[in-house]
């Protein structure tokens, strides 16, 4: 830490010297301060990135020994219908949980937007709510809720006069089990989001449409969302690039699963699949070649949504 | 190094909480102060038990560290210890299931911190012994004395072809069938033991026995079929998924075809509650009664009363169609790395002598080992109440004494994990009987192949 | 959607399909919190058991005592709370500093790098978990708390933000008078510059209190010793038990969603502030 240089001596000139020192301090201090970030970023970061490519190439178990193997990872993964069921898996929650969830978010705010409600922030607040809950404890919770026997939505689907449905046995419907955990937590913090986007949005826009006979379906079609198209993208992405990830879930909720997550691996995601190929199976090298596909999945879609971005910027006025 | 930095951090953000600072809420910077202080305060303490390499592990020769898994009460036998030698100090730690548990010890010998002793599944053994440089010889703890009390075909699983000792078997897992009696007797079937024995000599009069009840009452028979079924049935073959060389076998032995076709037949016999084992549900069925049997190797009968202790007195055991058989068993093994060895030994000196398996087993009812045991009288009076004063030293004795051991290989807990799954998958509806056996072959050889 | 037909604007009468859909809102997000609450203080069995009980049991104190008899919860408890504060404050005070010199501060390369920085926000470093457990255990910092908090002080996004925030709200002249007065760039940050931004810094922190105690993965891997778990990995090991005793779970679960429950009420609403400032303003 750079402490508070004494510029002033009772004779009110600082020495040659310390000038020097000084000014080489200050010229160093920019990038003093960014170097917390760069050092750590370089070493957790980028570091272990590259050395994914490298161990991918190797078969490498951590008590074992370890051989250089090339591609055939990457051969025995593509071979791997495991693979390609965690990949389908992966894809099928995120569908299933974001899309409900950003058109949810989208209506809310729209909603909150319009009215003027007493108590505001309770209600934002109590959206929050599932954004601070632990993971760990809502899957558990969720996971009995919805039990095969025993579950409060089985129970209300025997109600309505329907056949209990086992949510964690057939891949659609562990895939709806785990995506409403997913869109549980973020909707509300997503609809604030919107919300705040939304409140840049000129009134008198709104009022003029009321004035032409717009109705609430119809402002919310031609004003809130083109307004809000940028940060919509902004969700999507991130909720991607969060939906590729997502591992506690599929962990927790499906107690026949183990590391699976289901006896036919009906849930099990790509990110589970890496953990329990590297630190299940202790097969280092298998499981860094999952992280490059990850990690390829993830510069596809971004750059699929960098191209949307920069059509939809070249698009407004 | 972090807690340099970070005393630094916190103390300078500290500092400028104190700082006036009007546009902060006197609340928020309570809190935030509040919190500050708590946190540096407990990096402090536990800065000092950071641990460095190795783990800390504890060099006093008073204290070791005990891993086992759940659902064997291992926490029991660590009282009994302790009562009788209460100067010394034993943290039992429950990791997980059985291959969790495997997988963290895999995880320490790689390069953690490692327990003193730990407690290895039969089936995840094989696996440790194929780098038995990883544990300490036992023999030359002094286990070459006692290795003639135990089973041979037991303790053959856990010694090297050089001789070397790797783990002392605690307990095998006699097979036997639990049933409610009360259930029993509301549809109409005897509930005296040896007249539900004679029900079923064999798997096919199970399977009779299972359709009468779900006619009489409506409810499921048995828990699940993969578990109570499948994991019973390849127990008693003579072979398993390796043969008698040590090869894998299990796509070509035809009992494990066999027990795979049977579980299938009982399933579409309609007499399963399909509710897999280990689940919350299937714990809270055992106390409601949603099934009226199940698999009950010795280890199971605590679990049952773990589980469902308000079902006191309306189980009782009888006899596995089929004979005999063994499922599970365990071993205590010291890793090489262990700071305190010694300890270690003696707590398994202590409680796996003879003596020391029938005491628990007089408690537990895990089944010893050490055959000498096996004509004690007092194991063969052992009665257990809560299965209606059920003979469970006769009844568990007799299904163990004429097994055919089978070799257990290294990928064994792999193949019977993935035949179990597919066989659940049946169960769940997801996988049609007839290609069950073709996918249950593909899963293996995907999980085989790495 | 919610369409609310012809209203008129200046009207405080709001339509009661706004109302259901709020209250719908509150309700989804509020039940299984009440959910896990009543099941932490009644037992496994009467959570599996037809009608549902929805009303809280008495039996809170045996469940919640037996977790801390299981896990050590309350060491749990203390990680989290040192490994989250650490990053919060670390979060906080490290992204205001970096983002004061991309703001306010001019420099050699100062625009490439912090378009690195901006590109670094694209990298999911969540895929790397394999060599980032290798380089713990060559640290030897597999199994502590640092291997959760070094990592985690790193937040790009936290640096964008402060720089866009610092670059709004600090005062040139007042920075440049400063700089003519003889002061060095420390005290102009510490003295100047971070006061104005303390709220914002504030609510960065706050948001990687929150990710910090709620990271799963991470912990999960590189944690092994029950001594060592966060709240997360408590309720993973209470979850694991064989014996398997859903209230224990949700005993475990709920103690460890009381603290952050019991902080958001405190600063929910600089959470909800930092939601609405954070967004993307077009």
């Amino acid at each position: 830490m750079l402490s508070p240089a004494t510029a002033r001596k009772d004779t009110g000139r600082p020495t040659r010297s310390r000038q020097i020192q000084q000014g080489v301090r200050e010229r160093l201090a920019p990038y003093a301060y960014i170097a917390p970030f760069f050092l750590l970023f370089f070493i957790f970061g980028l570091f272990p990135l590259l050395f994914t490519f490298y161990i991918a190439l190797f078969d490498w178990n951590p008590i074992g020994e370890r051989s250089y193997v090339g591609l055939k990872n990457f051969s025995d993964l593509v071979d791997d219908p495991r693979f390609w069921g965690a990949l389908r898996n992966t894809f099928s929650i995120w569908v299933l949980s974001t899309v409900p969830q950003l058109l949810i978010a989208l209506g809310m705010a729209h909603v909150l937007n319009h009215v003027r409600l007493r108590a505001a922030t309770l209600f934002r607040m109590s959206m929050l709510v599932p954004y601070v809950t632990s993971v760990a404890a809502t899957t558990i919770v969720f996971a009995q809720l919805f039990d095969r026997d025993y579950g409060m939505l089985n129970w209300l689907l025997g109600l309505l006069g329907f056949e209990h449905i086992d949510f964690t046995a057939s891949p659609w419907g562990s895939h709806f089990m785990i995506a409403v955990m997913v869109a549980w937590r973020w909707t509300g913090y997503n609809t604030l989001l919107y919300l705040a986007s939304l409140q840049a949005v000129p009134r008198d826009l709104y009022e003029a449409a009321a004035v032409d006979g717009a109705n609430g379906w119809k402002q919310f079609r031609h004003i809130t969302v083109p307004s809000l198209r940028p940060i919509i993208v902004f969700t999507v992405i991130t909720s991607t690039i969060g939906g590729l990830q997502i591992f506690t879930e599929p962990l927790l909720a499906n107690p026949v699963g183990g590391l699976t997550c289901g006896a036919a691996r009906q849930c099990q995601t790509l990110t589970l699949f890496l953990y329990e190929q590297a630190f299940g199976r202790f097969h280092f090298g298998y499981g860094a070649a999952i992280g490059v596909a990850l990690f390829v999945l993830v510069v596809i879609i971004s750059a699929i949504n960098y191209l949307l971005v920069t059509r939809i910027r070249s698009e407004r006025p | 190094m972090l807690t340099f930095v970070n005393v630094g951090v916190i103390l300078t953000i500290a500092e400028a909480a104190a700082v006036d600072d009007h546009r902060m809420e006197g609340r928020l910077k309570r809190v935030v102060t509040t919190a500050t202080a708590v946190a540096a305060a407990a990096m402090i303490l536990t800065a000092g038990c950071t641990p460095g390499s190795g783990g800390s592990g504890s060099s006093d020769p008073n204290t070791f560290e005990f891993w086992s898994f759940t659902g064997i009460n291992q926490q029991a036998s660590v009282d009994a210890y302790t009562s009788d030698h209460p100067d010394i100090d034993v943290k039992l730690t429950e990791v997980g299931d059985t291959s969790e548990t495997a997988q963290a010890l895999t995880a320490a010998l790689a390069g953690g911190k490692v327990p003193d002793l730990v407690l290895i599944q039969g089936d995840d053994m094989p696996k440790f012994m194929q780098a038995p440089e990883n544990f300490v010889d036992l023999t030359t703890l002094g286990a070459d004395q006692m290795t003639g009390d135990y089973l041979d075909w037991v303790i053959s699983q856990s010694t090297t072809e050089d001789g070397r000792v790797i783990g002392i078997p605690t307990d095998v897992g006699g097979m036997a069938i639990a049933y409610r009696t009360d259930l029993f007797a509301a549809a109409g079937l005897p509930t005296d033991r040896d007249e539900v024995s004679d029900l079923w000599p064999t798997w096919d009069a199970f399977m009779d026995v299972g359709k009468q009840y779900v006619a009489a009452t409506g409810k499921p028979f048995l828990d699940n079929t993969p578990t109570s079924i499948f994991f019973q049935a390849v127990n008693q073959g003579s072979e398993r998924y390796y043969d008698a060389n040590r090869e894998l076998s299990y796509d070509k032995n035809p009992q494990v075809k066999e027990a795979f076709d049977l579980t299938l037949r009982m399933y579409e016999a309609g007499i399963s509650g399909r509710i897999a084992s280990w689940t919350p549900g299937w714990t809270a069925g055992m106390s409601k009664g949603d099934f009226a049997v199940m698999s009950a190797p010795s280890w199971m009968l605590n679990a049952i009363k773990t589980n469902a202790p308000d079902s006191v007195g309306k189980w009782d055991v009888a006899t596995i169609p089929g004979g005999s058989g063994n499922w599970g068993g365990s071993y205590l093994a010291i890793p090489a790395r262990a700071k305190n060895p010694a300890a270690a030994w003696d707590y398994i000196a202590t409680m796996q002598s003879p003596e020391g398996q029938l005491a628990h087993f007089l408690e537990h009812g895990a089944l010893p080992t050490t055959p000498s045991v096996y004509t004690d009288p007092q194991l063969l009076a052992k009665t257990d109440p809560f299965f209606s004063d059920a003979p469970i030293g006769q009844i568990y004795t007799e299904s163990v004494v004429n097994i055919e051991p089978f070799y257990i290989g290294p990928d064994d807990a792999t193949i019977g994990t993935e035949l179990l799954n597919t066989l659940t998958s049946v169960e769940q509806g997801q996988v049609e009987p007839d290609e069950a056996w073709d996918t249950a072959l593909t899963n293996v050889r995907n999980a085989l192949r790495g | 959607m919610n369409p609310a037909p012809h209203r008129r604007r200046s009207a405080n009468r709001i339509h009661p399909a706004v109302y259901v859909a709020l209250g719908g809102m509150v309700f989804f997000s509020v039940f299984p919190l009440y959910w896990m609450f009543v099941v932490a203080t009644t037992d496994s069995a009467t959570a599996y058991s037809l009608p549902p009980h929805v009303l809280p049991g008495g039996n809170f104190f045996h469940l919640a005592s037996l977790v801390f008899e299981i896990v050590p919860f309350v060491q749990a408890l203390m990680n989290s709370l040192v490994v989250a504060t650490s990053i919060g404050v670390g979060q906080a005070f490290l992204c205001a500093l970096a983002g004061f010199a991309f703001a306010k501060l001019s420099f050699r390369g100062r625009n490439t790098l912090f378009l690195i920085v901006v590109l670094t926000m694209t990298v999911p470093t969540q895929l790397s978990v394999v060599p980032q457990y290798l380089i713990m255990s060559r640290l030897n910092w597999v199994d502590t708390l640092q291997a959760l908090i070094v990592p985690g002080l790193v937040s790009a996004f936290g640096i964008f933000w402060m720089r866009q925030h610092i670059g709004n709200v600090v005062n040139d002249e007042l920075m440049n008078a400063a700089r003519v007065d003889g002061a060095t760039t420390w005290q102009i940050f510490w003295r100047i510059a971070f006061p104005v931004v303390r709220p914002a810094a504030l609510i960065l922190g706050l948001f990687g209190f929150v990710n910090a105690w709620n990271d799963f993965l991470w912990p999960f891997i590189v944690l092994k010793s029950p001594e060592r778990y966060t709240v997360q990995i408590a309720i993973k090991a209470l979850q694991n038990n064989r014996d398997i005793d859903l209230g224990l779970a949700m005993s475990g679960s709920f103690l460890a969603t009381l603290p952050l429950l019991v902080l958001f009420v405190f600063v929910g609403r600089r959470l909800v502030q930092g939601i609405m400032e954070g967004a993307f303003k077009g």
